[in-house]
């Protein structure tokens, strides 16, 4: 644990007010809280570099002088000043904490609506190159993307600092992100200088200078912000990979199950000049086992016409009927555009669900009839109909598929939504944006 | 996998629910169930009636 520096108190030879200098050797300047001048703190009467009248105060969030404990080190804050970029017109601000450690150095938090980083200076150099046909530099192995570039101004100064800072004094500033962490570049006087930020939550600040109450609420999408959606949509993908070859499984075992039996196999004819009752039940059939579907094919011969069966499945014993009805429709031809075909000489259906015991079938099918349709007298088909128990479908298990689909496609949807909203905010909105999801 | 245990979870219940729903012979066709139907049907089938009888309309090719 570092010892309390020693404090200097002078007094401001502008204003008269007190001036405290923590007595670092390194400090340049100090900038007066009364009135905002700049002096110069190498000299012994704290001559007056700059004075500053602001068109109104600014209360850093955290006061001059608070110490914390952030990432394992005690930090004073020192200085606060507040900078802002010019954007279309548009002047966006953000405020910088000078924070002091006599043994670790200087370090830096900027807050910008709410989303703090704790910045530290490099002390190697990034190595620059491009990403997807864009600048970005190339730092301890991680490739940080430009974000932004802009010149910055410094619109308010407090507290001691280890530079000459000046109101109004103008930077080159730009930024390369990799979240959570981000790269900054400033060129002040032919020198740059980069940074390291790391995203830190204010509630992390908050505790760690113990302040009151809450930290402002974060607002938007900050450039370095961890996607609190990052992995999540590979995590999902890989849930879902695993889900859909434990379907395919179940898929197989529950087809390689069915008994796929034929209980049921007659051919019939009608025709529609045929006089009396039409219906008819078959011969019973047995169906075994356990509860499980139906399968009724019916096959014709139907050539540009059409039939309609009214089908009852009837156990014999109990009376329970499952009754239901097909069409079967098959019409071609030639015309102008070429040969033509329209429904299919056949159809099934699956009848949910049948418990096991001794069925017949009814049937009644219908046909048109004389002069409902012109050029035909007698509407004749012959059919087959064939009835399968426990046959293998396939039709849940295409909807348990796409079902499996959802929670996958929300969670990369909503993390290009995040990575879109970051990028909003950069040199490059509007482009095709930038997403990792 | 444990890091989304909802989708999991959900997954496993449709997965299971298609099981069974295939075991059970589950299917989506209209299908109306008549009780007590008269075993005189099987003698004289004209005595039962389907609902879908008449209901059909005719549905032609071009």
């Amino acid at each position: 644990m570092a010892t309390a520096p020693q404090v200097k108190s002078l007094s401001c030879p502008n204003c008269g007010g007190g001036v405290q200098v923590r007595g670092y050797a390194r400090t340049l300047n100090v900038v007066c809280i009364n009135c905002l001048s700049v002096l110069d703190a190498s000299t012994p009467e704290l001559q007056v570099l700059q004075t500053f009248q602001a068109k109104e105060r600014i209360r850093p969030l955290i006061p001059l002088g608070s110490r914390g404990k952030l990432r394992g080190d005690t930090w004073e804050v020192t200085g606060f000043q507040v900078r802002e970029i010019l954007v279309d017109g548009i002047p966006y601000a953000w405020h910088e904490y000078l924070l002091f450690n006599p043994y670790k150095g200087f370090r830096y938090l900027t807050q910008y609506d709410g989303h703090w980083n704790f910045v530290s200076t490099l002390r190697s150099l990034p190595e620059m190159t491009t990403s997807r046909g864009r600048p970005a530099v190339r730092w301890m192995g991680e490739t940080y993307k430009h974000f932004q570039s802009a010149t910055a101004v410094t619109a308010y100064v407090m507290g001691e600092f280890p530079w000459q800072v000046r109101a109004g004094e103008q930077a080159q500033v730009a930024d390369y992100v990799s979240p959570p962490r981000m790269i900054s570049s400033e060129l002040t006087s032919g020198e740059i200088t980069w940074s390291l930020g790391e995203y830190t939550p204010g509630e992390d600040i908050w505790k760690a200078f113990n302040l009151p109450g809450a930290p402002p609420p974060p607002k938007g999408v900050y450039a370095n912000q961890p996607s609190p959606h990052s992995g999540k949509a590979k995590a999902a993908w890989t849930t879902w990979l695993i889900l859909n070859i434990l379907l395919f499984t179940v898929m197989l075992l529950t087809s390689a199950l069915t008994h796929n039996e034929l209980v049921f196999d007659r051919s019939f004819q009608y025709s529609s000049a045929m006089k009396g009752e039409a219906s008819f039940v078959t011969e019973p059939f047995e169906l075994k086992g356990r509860i499980s579907n139906v399968e009724v094919t019916i096959s014709t011969d139907l050539k540009n016409d059409w039939a309609y069966f009214n089908l009852a499945l009837i156990n014999e014993a109990t009376g329970q009927a499952y009754d239901f009805g097909r069409e079967v429709s098959y019409y071609f031809g030639r015309d102008s555009e070429g040969s033509w075909s329209e429904g299919r000489a056949r159809d099934r259906v699956i009848v949910p669900s049948i418990p096991p015991g001794r069925y017949y079938l009814r049937v009644e099918p219908e046909m048109a009839t004389e002069g409902s349709t012109p050029g035909f007298s007698d509407h004749r088909v012959g059919y087959r109909i064939q009835i399968r128990r426990d046959v293998p479908n396939n039709f849940f298990f295409w909807i348990a598929a796409l079902l499996l689909l959802i929670p996958p496609v929300f969670a990369s949807l909503r993390g290009i939504g995040f990575e879109s909203a970051r990028w909003r905010e950069s040199d490059y909105a509007g482009g095709s944006g930038d997403s990792d999801e | 996998m444990l890091k989304t245990p909802f989708f999991l979870l959900y997954g496993l219940m449709i997965v299971g629910l298609t099981g069974w729903a295939n075991y059970r012979g589950w299917s989506f066709s209209r299908v109306n169930e008549i009780r007590d139907v008269p075993k005189s049907v099987r003698d004289n089938p004209g005595a039962y009636r389907s609902p879908y009888v008449g209901q059909h309309r005719y549905t032609g090719g071009k």
